[in-house]
Formats: C-alpha cells, structure tokens, sequence
C-alpha cells in the first residue's frame, strides 16, 4: 500500500513536470516575508516589482557559495538599471550566524541579504542544496532553477539574467 | 489524517488551475563490502494557493544511512495567514532569539530533529508579535550503534513569545514548558517537567550591533503516582549570550560572549543525565564552523549544560582578497581540586572570562584564512591556518594541597615456636600500635594527571578556470596532532588504605616528575604525532561536470587501528599497482602501502540545470561528523559505491 501511494505520488510530480510548458514549471513564486540583514523586513513579490530577482542561498562555511557570491554581486551592480536585484538568503544557524554580516560587510557586498536561521523559507523554495539559484521574472515566474556552483557556471549564470531582461 | 491530507493536495495538484507548487527530490543508495547499505527516497512538495500553503515530505527509506526504515509521510504542515494573524498545522519548526530556549530544526544528515507537531498560532499587529506554539515531540538520540537511534524522549510541550520592534530595538520573553518522558538507559522512563523563561533583546546601528539573551531554567521530576507528594526539584540553571558587532569600512569584528550553567550538578553526559538542557535548547557553541575535513574532525565536544566562552572574529578585504582570524576561548565554569581520588571540590572563578587551569577543561582554537580570486579571476584560491588545544579529561588535579606525616609505632610478640606452618615468617601472637601525636611540618603536595590534544592544521585549495571552460582544482589539507596523558608533580596519586597522598620520593618530598605518554598508536604501536594528509584533485566543465579524485591518509589512531577488508582497483590504480590488474595481488590481504589510507572518486553530472546526479566509489574513513552544530560518529565506508540524485523544480 505505501509502495503504491509513494508511486502515486511520483507519477503526480512527474506527470505535473511532463505537462508544463518548461521543465522549471514556470510556477509563481509565494510571498514570503523575509527579513533582512539591516533589521527591515520585505517580501519576494515587493523585490520582483521593479524587475527580474535572482535568488541564492548560502551560509558562511559554504565554500562554492562564497564562490558564486562575488559574480551575483557584480550582477546585483552591472543590471541594477534594469531593476534586477539579487537576494541571499543566508542559512547559518545561532552556531555561526553572528559573522553573517561581518563578512558581508568586509566583502562590500551590495545585493540585498535574507536571513533564514532555521530554513523556513528554504523548505518553501526548495533551496536546501547550497548553493541553490532561483531566477524570477518581474511578474514572480520560477524561470530558471540551478543547484551547485561549479567555476565557470558563472557564465551560464549571467546568461540566465541576460536572457531574461532581453 | 495522512490519507486525507495526501488525498487533498494530489487531488488539487491535478484539478487547480491558480495552485502553485515545486517540489524536490532527493533520492541517494550506498553500498559497500562490509554490508554499509541504505537507500533513502524523499518527495518534498510544497503547495501554494492565496494565502494558504502547504507542505508534504514522503520518504522510502530501507535502511536510511542513519534513522529507522519509513515507507510513510515524514512531515507535513498547512499554514494559513490572514490580516494580522499565522495559523499553522502539522509539523512546527521554530527559532526565538539566538535559541537558548527555542531553536528547532530537521538535520537529516545527523538524524537530528527537534520539531513540535501540533499547531502554532501567531498575532501581529503593527511592532507587536505574539506567538504560541502548543504540541509533541519525538525525539531520538544515538546509542551504542552508530546507525540505528536507541534512546527516544517524548515531550508533550506549550511555547509562547512576546516580541516587539521598536526603531532600530527589539525586544521579546520568551517561555517554554515541557513534560518529558525521558528514556534512560535502563529501567523505565523519568517523568520530567521543564520550565524555561527567557528575556532578549537587540540593537542595530549603523556601524555596530549587539545582541543579548537570557534563559533561566527549573526542571522537577515526579516521583510518585500519586499526587499527594509534591514533585522533586531536579536542577536549575541559567545561561546567558551576548554578540557584539562593530564595523569599520570594509572591516567587520564580531565577538560572541556565553556563559551556560543549566546544570550545577555536573552530571555525567549519559541518558541518565537529564533535567538539564533539552533538546529545543540549541544555543550558540563559539566555535568555528570549518568547511576543511581534518578541521572539521578535530571539532571540541561543546557542553551546553557547564561551560562558557569567549569568541572574536575578524572579517576584511585586503588588495581585494577576503581575510579572516578568529579566536576562541571556552572552559567549564569552575576550577575543580582533588581531595582524593573520588571526591573533588569546585572553586569559583574570579572573573567572567573562561580559565585556562586544566581542571576546567579549556579549550582554544584560532584559525586564520586568506581567499580569493586572482590573475582576471581564473585564479581561486584559499590558504587557512588552524590550531586546537583541548584538555579532554583529568583524571586527577591538586596542585595546591598540603599534608602532613604521622608516624606509626607499632609493636608486635611473635610465636618463633611455631615454625611448622608459618617457616621463617613467625604467627603474630600480641601487636600494639601506638600513634605519635606530633605530627610532621606540613609540605605541599601536587599530583596532576589529564589528557590533551593539541593540533596544527593548514588547508590550501586552488582551482584555475581554462578558457575552454575547463577547470583544474587542486586542495590539499595537512594536520599534526597530539593526544597525550600528561602527569606532573611531587605525588604519584591518592592512597585510600593510607587516606594520604603518595609521594613520589618518600625519603625527598621536594622531588617532581613530569611525564608524557602518548594515546595515539598504530600496527607498529605507540606514536607520538598523527599526520593526516588529504588531497583532492578536481576538473570539472562547467555547467555540465566535474570529477573528484580524494585520497585521504593517516600514520595513527586514537583507538585500536582499523583493517582495511579489501583491496580494490582504484586503490592499485592510483597507487600503479601493475600486479593486482595482472592477477597476482591477492585482494583479501592488501598490501602494505595500502594501509592506512582511503581513496575515492565522484563524478557529480548535472543533468539538467536543476537536476543532479552524482556516483561516489571508494572508502571514505570514518569519525566524527558535524553538521549544524550536531555531530556524530559516522562508521567509516569501505570500497563502496554511493549514487546519489537531487532534482528540485
């Protein structure tokens, strides 16, 4: 029987993957409410009202995130007129969460820094893989999913967002 | 209720046309010669439709790497959300302040997991939030096997929050209550309540920010089925955090303060220690969270219950490179004496600040980083520096303690007659002591015997991106370690026949000793330095692969030294063993030049953008493993193959 539901299951998720116009769904991303590195507290669909948001999570002792952060910067900064925003969502729990924004700052990193402690908002959107990279399209569209950094990927990254505000 | 609940969101899934969802995937299988098997399938779906979302986690495990076998839902939750209030349902996971008295979270990796089921109800209105959270938990610990949990702790538990923002301050009490069935490790279960009351509080400024919380605890437990007699007090405590921030350009200084005294009783650290921290008590430790794996195995054994500490870290950017150092400081909170073997007494510190006497356990470690990009950013790099000293156990410790000699005057009749059963050593036939009440000028005695290791550790990586978009990575990490019982003084332990310390030289008091004795050995026997060594050779295409080579070695071990079962043909290739492709090596007894190290590969394919294969064949060495702050003993995995798939859409 739980053989059976389990199958059910899976034929529901791959059935619902099969039928949609693209392999990432093209879902709607949820509100959620996040709450920043500066104390404010804002929500996905606010950032997603200028333009396209590229949403990474990430923690301090994450070496391939760490990685990939210096290019989101830089993307955060090069594509700012067109109103794309980069968020980080960070994960580090109470063990490392106080170096959060020391090492942003040290880092002179500009794009906007969620924290989420105790992976709240990772559950929600899937990004329990870190580095986890969602790009979303100015009405709240899923339109580009990645997981894991490999140097190089960074290109392909910049692609993604180039594709997108074209 | 699962049925129902399953039923409802497949039936959405197919009918709504305004539902959105993704889901993920995590699907890994593991095989190995010594019967290391798991298979672990786990469907994460979430649901979103207006203001309700939901959440739904079926597994098929059979075993999992770690837990018990489930063919089931694992975890859902619903969630409703209107004006000004948070409703949810199922599976709760909550974090209040920094998590002195509640920080909730699901570590699969570790088999971790201290969430309430039942229900959380939250009101806002406008810089005020009230949040109550009301349900069970079930919660696991590891035994003796290093797979399958063994002791279970049920609590039945009530949380309420009161939080307010006010400009750049927040402010929130907290409370907490529980009652635990806790399993010990043997006889039945101990019926436990806990009371937890919390304060905290934060500022955030410009260019500094501080936070500080505080958690005071009583737990009783109850002794009798009837409830004329009034439960036990069992233990109270407290525990305190503070973070101050300070910034200064690109420059970030971060320093932690602890101080957890949940337990004065100084229990032993088994399952028959409890009514200290629970396990919704998941506070900061003060130590680094490494992402190299020979500093990651040296991680201390953070006593949340008796210990406190200090921790300062440096973040910057020099010539654009990204630099760090961090020091950490942690001890128990007394300084403790021998009176005699068996019996010790506790001295209070004169400050805050953790001690460095061994008697309290301290324990430091610094850790120094410089990374970076380089050479029009092909070039990544990373060099750290780590160092540990952690006194692990004193067996004995007095060093300030004086005693004084009496001398015995004993007389004694022999019976010189009676040689037939007795020979030369004659039948005592009348004695007499008499004491001599002058006793001698009292002198210092000092007998120390503990146990420390001390390691020296530097992980280096570099990876260089080609233009074809091909790139090489090489990392290699080095560590020296010592694990030494050490013993000093002018005593070489406690006699209880004679009720006085034993002196090392009795005819010279003031004579000392100061010995080393390793803990570490191998085939050969002892040794008094372990060198692990760990290097890894990546290429990699981007966005497509990459391929990993890993060969991790060691000369010694804390314990007695493992058998390697098996030989294997990665092993002889990367070592160009010619004789075992010809058939000459015999498999079941390895060679020598074997031993002692584990060699593996993984090929990680990225199959499409959100979707991940990778296959992992090799050993890997067991040890302790940490994740999120929990560790546990991993058993090493020998000549195995791991797959592994992870898609998320």
């Amino acid at each position: 029987m739980n053989t059976l539901r389990l199958a059910f299951l899976y034929g529901v998720f791959f059935s619902r993957i099969l039928s949609a116009e693209n392999t990432e769904l093209g879902s709607t991303i949820p509100d959620l409410k996040i709450k920043l590195l500066d104390g404010s507290t804002t929500t996905i669909h606010t950032l997603v009202e200028e333009g396209p948001l590229m949403i990474d999570f990430w923690a301090t002792w994450c070496v391939p995130c760490k990685k990939v952060m210096k290019y989101l910067d830089q993307y955060h900064h090069d594509y700012e007129e067109q109103g794309f925003k980069v968020l980080m969502i960070n994960q580090d729990t109470p063990r490392s969460l106080s170096k959060v924004k020391s090492y942003v700052r040290a880092q002179d990193y500009q794009f906007f820094v969620g924290l989420d402690p105790n992976k709240t908002i990772a559950r929600k959107l899937n990004g329990m893989v870190m580095p986890t990279l969602i790009l979303v399209d100015k009405g709240g569209k899923v339109k580009w999913r990645h997981q894991g950094f490999i140097p190089g990927e960074e290109v392909e990254i910049n692609n993604q967002i180039k594709l997108l505000l074209e | 209720m699962k049925k129902i609940l399953l039923f409802f969101m497949a039936c959405s899934l197919l009918m709504a046309s305004d539902l959105d969802m993704n889901a993920a995937i995590n699907a890994s299988y593991g095989n190995s010669y010594d019967f290391y098997t798991f298979s672990e399938n786990r469907l994460d779906m979430n649901f979103f439709y207006n203001d309700l979302q939901g959440w739904i986690q079926y597994e098929y495990s059979n075993p999992p790497d770690v837990g018990f076998p489930l063919n089931d839902i694992r975890k859902f939750r619903v969630e409703y959300m209107a004006e000004n209030f948070l409703f949810k349902l199922g599976d709760i996971y909550e974090f209040w302040g920094r998590g002195l008295l509640l920080n909730q979270f699901d570590d699969q990796v570790t088999n971790f997991d201290n969430g309430t089921r039942g229900l959380y109800l939250e009101y806002n209105r406008g810089p005020l939030s009230l949040s109550h959270i009301n349900g069970n938990s079930n919660m696991w610990g590891m035994g003796a096997d290093l797979r399958v949990p063994f002791f279970n702790n049920i609590h039945s538990m009530t949380a309420n929050r009161l939080h307010y923002d006010w400009n750049s301050l927040s402010f929130g009490l907290t409370h907490l209550q529980s009652n635990e069935e806790h399993d010990k490790m043997s006889g039945p279960s101990a019926k436990v309540n806990h009371k937890l009351k919390g304060i905290y509080g934060s500022w955030l400024a410009g260019n500094a920010d501080l936070f500080v919380e505080y958690v005071d605890k009583v737990s009783t437990e109850k002794i009798s089925l009837f409830g004329t007699i009034p439960n036990d007090s069992l233990k109270t405590g407290h525990g305190i955090y503070g973070n101050l921030n300070l910034y200064l350009g690109n420059w970030g200084l971060s320093t932690e303060y602890k101080r957890y005294a949940f337990d004065a009783a100084h229990g032993d650290l088994t399952a028959n220690d409890y009514g200290n921290q629970i396990e919704y008590q998941q506070t900061p430790t003060l130590g680094k969270e490494h992402n190299s794996t020979l500093l990651g195995r040296l991680t201390h054994n953070y006593n949340f219950n008796d210990e406190r500490g200090v921790q300062v870290e440096l973040n910057g950017s020099l010539l654009g490179l990204s630099v760090s150092a961090q020091y950490a400081h942690l001890s128990r909170n007394e300084n403790w004496q021998s009176v005699t073997s068996y019996d010790w007494e506790e001295r209070a510190f004169d400050s805050y600040l953790p001690s460095s006497d061994n008697s309290a356990l301290p324990y430091w470690e610094n850790y120094q980083e410089i990374s970076g990009y380089t050479l029009n950013d092909r070039l990544y790099f990373k060099l750290g520096r780590g160092t540990n000293k952690e006194i692990l156990k004193t067996t004995r410790y007095l060093h300030d303690g004086t005693q004084m000699d009496r001398s015995i005057n004993a007389f004694w009749a022999y019976d010189t007659t009676d040689t037939v059963l007795f020979g030369t050593e004659y039948q005592i036939i009348d004695s007499a002591e008499v004491f001599d009440t002058s006793f001698s000028d009292p002198y210092n005695v000092e007998s120390k015997l503990w146990q420390q290791s001390k390691a020296f550790t530097i992980p280096m990586e570099v990876n260089y991106i080609f233009d074809n978009g091909y790139t090489f990575g090489i990392g290699f990490q080095y560590q020296e370690r010592k694990k030494v019982n050490k013993s000093m003084g002018n005593s070489t332990g406690y006699s209880a026949g004679d009720s006085a310390w034993t002196m090392f030289n009795p005819d010279d008091y003031s004579e000392t000793y100061n010995t080393t004795t390793t803990q570490l050995s191998n085939s050969d026997g002892s040794v008094d330095t372990q060198y692990n060594r760990l290097i890894y050779v990546s290429i990699s295409k981007a966005p497509k692969w990459s391929f990993t080579i890993t060969h991790d070695w060691t000369n010694a071990y804390d314990a007695s030294t493992p058998i390697d079962p098996y030989y294997n043909p990665l092993e002889a290739l990367i070592y160009g063993d010619l004789k075992y492709f010809t058939g000459d090596r015999d498999n079941i007894d390895p060679p020598s030049f074997i031993q002692n190290r584990w060699v593996s590969f993984e090929l990680a394919y990225n199959v499409t953008s959100s979707q991940r294969l990778s296959v992992m064949y090799g050993s890997i060495q067991g040890g302790l493993f940490c994740s999120n702050g929990i560790c546990r003993l991993i058993p090493p995995f020998n000549d195995g193959l791991k797959i592994s798939y992870s898609a998320s859409f």
